[in-house]
């Protein structure tokens, strides 16, 4: 008997141990494998340039090889969010530092900038924030991680719509930003599409005077939600001037938005309590197994839970990094441009994300309420 | 008017020379000579001559040196306790602010004392002989201490075999876990036992036996003795108690004293009480509660330990067993039962006929108080029941009997709904059908929990009615019946996954009961050890896909949940999911989902839907809508 129970001991340690994931070792190979970066890393923006690299180096600690042992070594550069800047650091990073492949975190402007050239260069850039649609559309070697505005847009009013029962919307937005006026006029159109109907249209610039005027008189056409796909900025004047007024109507942002009012506004946190936005991920949603494992590691090293801005920077190091293992020679530009756009089902912080050959990534948003200077996850929409 | 003494010598020793002063202080103008104990102890008679009351401050050695000194030269003793000599105080009554101790100890009212002597050693509090884990313990004591000292008492907690001899020559023969001498001592779990009528006065020794028949028989001690805070007026079961003037303890091995916490002497030991011994100035309640117990007579209460038979098996014990064994009387009730439950007759073969033929017809009708009925008309559960005292008492009569009677029930069910089946020129599957083939580690939890109740309520003839209940709970007959329906519809998974239930219950209820029956007392031991074996060896088998059973329904359910929090924008058209249940179809998983929609869904629409679904889930996944339009 006890015998048997000793042969069972040992077969139980021989299956246990047989059973573990040894993953063969990576040798490192010597060669080092360059990437850009172009962000704002100061500037109103500076949020989206340090947290998105803060990811992308959490990221590379998770894998700092790939798998024939090459290194990466990222090459940062500060855009301050300027498309001209931007164009000269993409020359720069293509010409002179020679990277392969580029992973910028400026806003939609500068990378629709970098649209008309990025052929000319023939280096992809994987775009996480730029949401505008056209980012891709011009051009062979850019593709986007982030979903595009269309469908930022589309969602945002057909969630008012049909699950807040909202019919009467007032849309803000900023003439001056590709971004807002594209998403605001896909958010009308959508809403008015679907028997919405949207009772003012505020172009709200810095020159826009008195606010507050504005606000009463967008009052009494009773909207019931105001649709805000504007800078954290203006964002906080429109509301400050709405609470004022003591009126309470609901209130809806866009993507990045609680990241930026935790970064640079956090003052005016509690000003936006109750807001809801369209976003990439929620505090509190379920994660995936890669999910848990990057923020547990973004947890450790930078003692904070990573923001927006950083989960995207963990995405984008790790597909781009997924896309160079699956390269024959992964330091090829022309390779990796293919292999970014045809990522299919990689599983991302909370779920799966597609590239396709056209560059337009298929991921699921978000959307949250903001509660406690946090963003609350109400609904995932794929 | 309170009296004082007009002399006293003080004994001090190095740590409480401090209190010379505050003793010559004293506002009663007795005259104070300090003397140290060393000195003192190397001149005793000379230091000590004319000396009519002494004041003591040190440890409890020093005190019990004085004690005896206090017997030799007839002086009465004031006692000056230190801060943390708490015990002492409580035993004493002492004050504890200085200035009333001092006025107290310096008082000419010492009362007269007893003094116990164990092996010629005094004892002041208790004398510990053998183990009674947690009744020697402090009450004062914190509970993770308490729990950690008195585990390890039981690591090897055995009886020991005792033979104790009281003043009157009476000679008591036992076996007992321990015994404690006790001195009016109420900081002790042990104090809260009836056996407490002990005090200062009367001249007795009173000695308090433990002798548990199990290990679960003194956790209830136990358990009685946490929630009273005063005696009982019975002394509880496996307490013995003996109040002599004089005891003598013996013990066939050589066993431990110790005296007031201190490793003090050896058995056999002699107790005896010095009647009036000292005087000593004691607290006003403790002068009140000794006179009143001044009338004391020897005090033999022994019928809670083992004598004659079970005394001869005690003595065979190497240790305490765990469980205690059932009482004679409920032997002979249960026996007869179960062997007639055991054996085949016309009866069973008929009731299991008509049971099984309604619990289909119930199915069939899609009607759970049918089956219900059907699960009380089942004689399933009283074989199943035996055939658990067959393997815990290696009874191989009834062992085999049960098995046949219970192989032969299960071969006439399954034909008979098979048969029932095959008749029905209509053959639906129900919901109730449904129910019953998808087991999980539920299942066998439910199986487990009516197991224990069967053979608890087998047990009490006075519960026996809640049988039925069991029944009902466990429900082995429609399982059985399904697994037949299966047979008859030629469809093997609807068989296997039936038949899995009833197996699951089976032996549920088997492995269950066979150890409520040993937790019962029925048995020392599981004596069909092999048979046991074979009956885990079939729960680990079914362990199985009961578990991956369970954990795909726990996946599903969650899956449910966090599509009720999920949107899908497909061609520009949202959908919304009101509502989503997985079912499972032999092995393909499909999801029914309600969805709400604004505009209508073409196929195009569809399959890029079922792509988004598959592409974010899993490409197993057969989908089913039912689509609600927003006008």
């Amino acid at each position: 008997m006890k015998n048997l129970v000793h042969l069972s001991i040992l077969i139980c340690i021989v299956f246990w141990l047989g059973g573990c994931d040894q993953k063969p070792a990576i040798t490192p190979s010597g060669k080092t494998i360059k990437v850009g970066i172009i962000a704002p890393f100061s500037g109103s923006d500076h949020a989206k340039g340090k947290e998105g690299l803060k990811g992308m180096e959490t990221a590379m600690q998770l894998r700092p090889y790939l798998q024939n042992g090459d290194r990466i070594e990222l090459v940062a550069e500060n855009d301050k969010d300027d498309p001209a800047l931007t164009v000269k650091l993409l020359k720069k990073l293509v010409n002179e530092v020679k990277v392969s492949a580029i992973i910028t975190f400026s806003s939609t402007s500068p990378v629709l900038a970098m649209a008309k050239v990025a052929d000319e260069y023939r280096t992809p850039i994987l775009a996480a924030l730029a949401t505008h649609p056209d980012t891709t559309r011009h051009n062979g070697f850019i593709s986007q991680l982030c979903f595009d505005d269309d469908f930022q847009g589309t969602v945002a009013a057909v969630f008012v719509r049909d699950d807040l029962l909202i019919d009467k919307v007032a849309v803000f937005s900023n003439p001056g930003s590709i971004y807002s006026s594209h998403l605001a006029a896909k958010f009308e159109s959508k809403f008015k599409s679907i028997g919405g109907e949207i009772t003012d249209t505020v172009s709200l610039t810095e020159e826009t005077g008195d606010l507050s005027k504005v606000i009463k008189s967008l009052r009494d056409n009773t909207p019931e939600l105001l649709y805000l796909p504007i800078s954290a900025k203006d964002l906080v004047r429109v509301v400050r001037e709405v609470r004022k007024l003591d009126w309470k109507p609901k209130m809806m942002g866009s993507d990045g938005l609680i990241s930026t009012i935790l970064a640079q506004h956090q003052e005016e946190i509690d000003l936006v309590d109750g807001m809801l936005a369209t976003d990439f991920f929620a505090h509190g949603m379920p994660l995936t197994p890669f999910g848990k494992r990057a923020r547990d590691k973004f947890r450790g090293k930078y003692k904070s839970m990573p923001t927006v801005y950083a989960a995207l920077g963990i995405e984008a190091y790790s597909i781009l990094l997924d896309a160079m293992n699956r390269c024959s020679d992964p330091a090829n530009r022309g390779y990796i441009n293919r292999q970014i756009r045809s990522t299919t089902n990689f599983t991302g912080i909370i779920g799966n994300i597609t590239i396709g050959p056209n560059g337009k990534a298929q991921r699921p948003l978000t959307i949250n309420s903001i509660q406690g200077g946090r963003s609350k996850f109400i609904f995932k929409v794929y | 008017m309170t009296e004082y003494v007009t002399s006293a010598l003080f004994v001090h020793t190095e740590d409480t020379t401090h209190l010379i002063k505050p003793l010559q202080n004293n506002s009663s103008g007795t005259l104070i000579t300090p003397v140290a104990f060393d000195a003192l102890m190397q001149s005793p008679q000379k230091q000590l001559e004319g000396v009519d009351h002494v004041v003591v401050a040190g440890s409890l050695d020093v005190i019990k040196e004085i004690l005896y000194l206090a017997m030799k030269y007839h002086f009465s003793i004031g006692i000056l306790p230190t801060e943390k000599q708490k015990d002492l105080i409580k035993l004493y009554g002492l004050p504890k602010k200085l200035p009333t101790a001092v006025d107290h100890a310096l008082r000419q009212d010492g009362q007269p004392l007893d003094l116990i002597l164990c092996n010629g050693k005094i004892m002041l509090f208790k004398a510990i002989i053998g183990r009674m884990p947690f009744l020697d313990t402090s009450i004062k004591v914190s509970w993770l201490r308490l729990v950690s000292v008195a585990l390890k008492k039981f690591v090897g907690f055995r009886l020991y075999p005792f033979t104790f001899s009281t003043d009157s020559k009476q000679e008591i023969n036992t076996a007992a876990s321990g015994c404690m001498i006790l001195q009016h001592h109420r900081g002790i779990f042990a104090s809260r036992l009836n056996a407490y009528d002990h005090s200062f006065k009367g001249g007795m020794v009173s000695l308090v036996i433990s002798a548990p028949i199990s290990i679960i028989a003194y956790v209830k001690l136990l358990m009685r003795v946490l929630r009273s805070s005063t005696g009982y007026k019975k002394l509880p079961s496996s307490i013995g108690y003996i109040k002599s003037p004089q005891i003598d303890i013996r013990s066939e091995t050589r066993l431990d004293v110790i005296i007031d916490d201190q490793h003090a002497t050896h058995t056999p030991l002699h107790c005896e009480a010095i009647a009036k011994a000292v005087h000593v100035n004691v607290g006003k309640n403790l002068g009140v509660e000794s006179s009143s117990a001044n009338a004391s007579k020897e005090k033999i209460d022994i019928n809670n330990l083992p004598r004659e038979k079970k005394l001869f098996k005690a003595k065979k014990q190497k240790r305490i067993p765990f469980f205690s064994y059932a009482s004679d009387e409920r032997f002979q009730d249960l026996f007869p039962a179960l062997r007639e439950d055991s054996r085949l007759n016309s009866i069973y073969l008929v009731l299991m006929v008509l049971s099984t033929m309604l619990a289909t017809v119930g199915l069939y009708l899609n009607s759970s108080s049918v089956i219900i009925g059907a699960m009380l008309l089942a004689p399933l559960m009283a074989p199943i029941v035996s055939l658990a005292m067959g393997i815990l008492r290696g009874n191989i009569k009834l062992f085999k009997d049960s098995i046949g009677k219970i192989v032969l029930g299960v071969i006439i069910a399954l034909i008979s709904s098979a048969v029932i089946t095959s008749l029905f020129p209509h053959k639906p599957i129900t919901n109730e059908m449904l129910a019953r083939i998808n087991p999980t580690l539920l299942d066998l939890a439910v199986a487990i929990i009516s197991g224990i109740a069967a053979a608890y309520s087998k047990s009490f003839k006075e519960i026996i009615q809640s049988l039925a209940g069991v029944a009902i709970a466990v429900a082995l007959v429609p399982p059985l019946a399904v697994a037949g329906i299966g047979i008859g519809r030629m469809d093997f998974y609807f068989f296997y996954q039936a038949f899995l239930l009833f197996s699951t219950n089976l032996v549920g209820i088997i492995i269950s009961a066979t150890f409520t029956f040993r937790i019962l007392g029925y048995s020392s031991a599981v004596r069909r050890k092999a048979s046991l074996v074979i009956v885990f060896i079939f729960l680990a088998l079914i362990s199985i896909p009961l578990y991956l059973s369970y954990s795909r329904i726990v996946e599903d359910r969650i899956f449910e949940q966090s599509l009720r929090k999920e949107r899908f924008l497909v061609n520009e058209k949202y959908l919304i999911i009101v509502k989503a249940s997985i079912i499972w179809r032999q092995d393909k998983r499909i999801i029914l989902m309600d969805i709400l929609a604004r505009e209508p869904l073409t196929r195009e629409d569809l399959n890029a839907f079922k792509k988004k679904i598959q592409a974010n889930f899993s490409k197993k996944l057969i989908i089913r809508l039912k689509t609600f339009y927003i006008p």
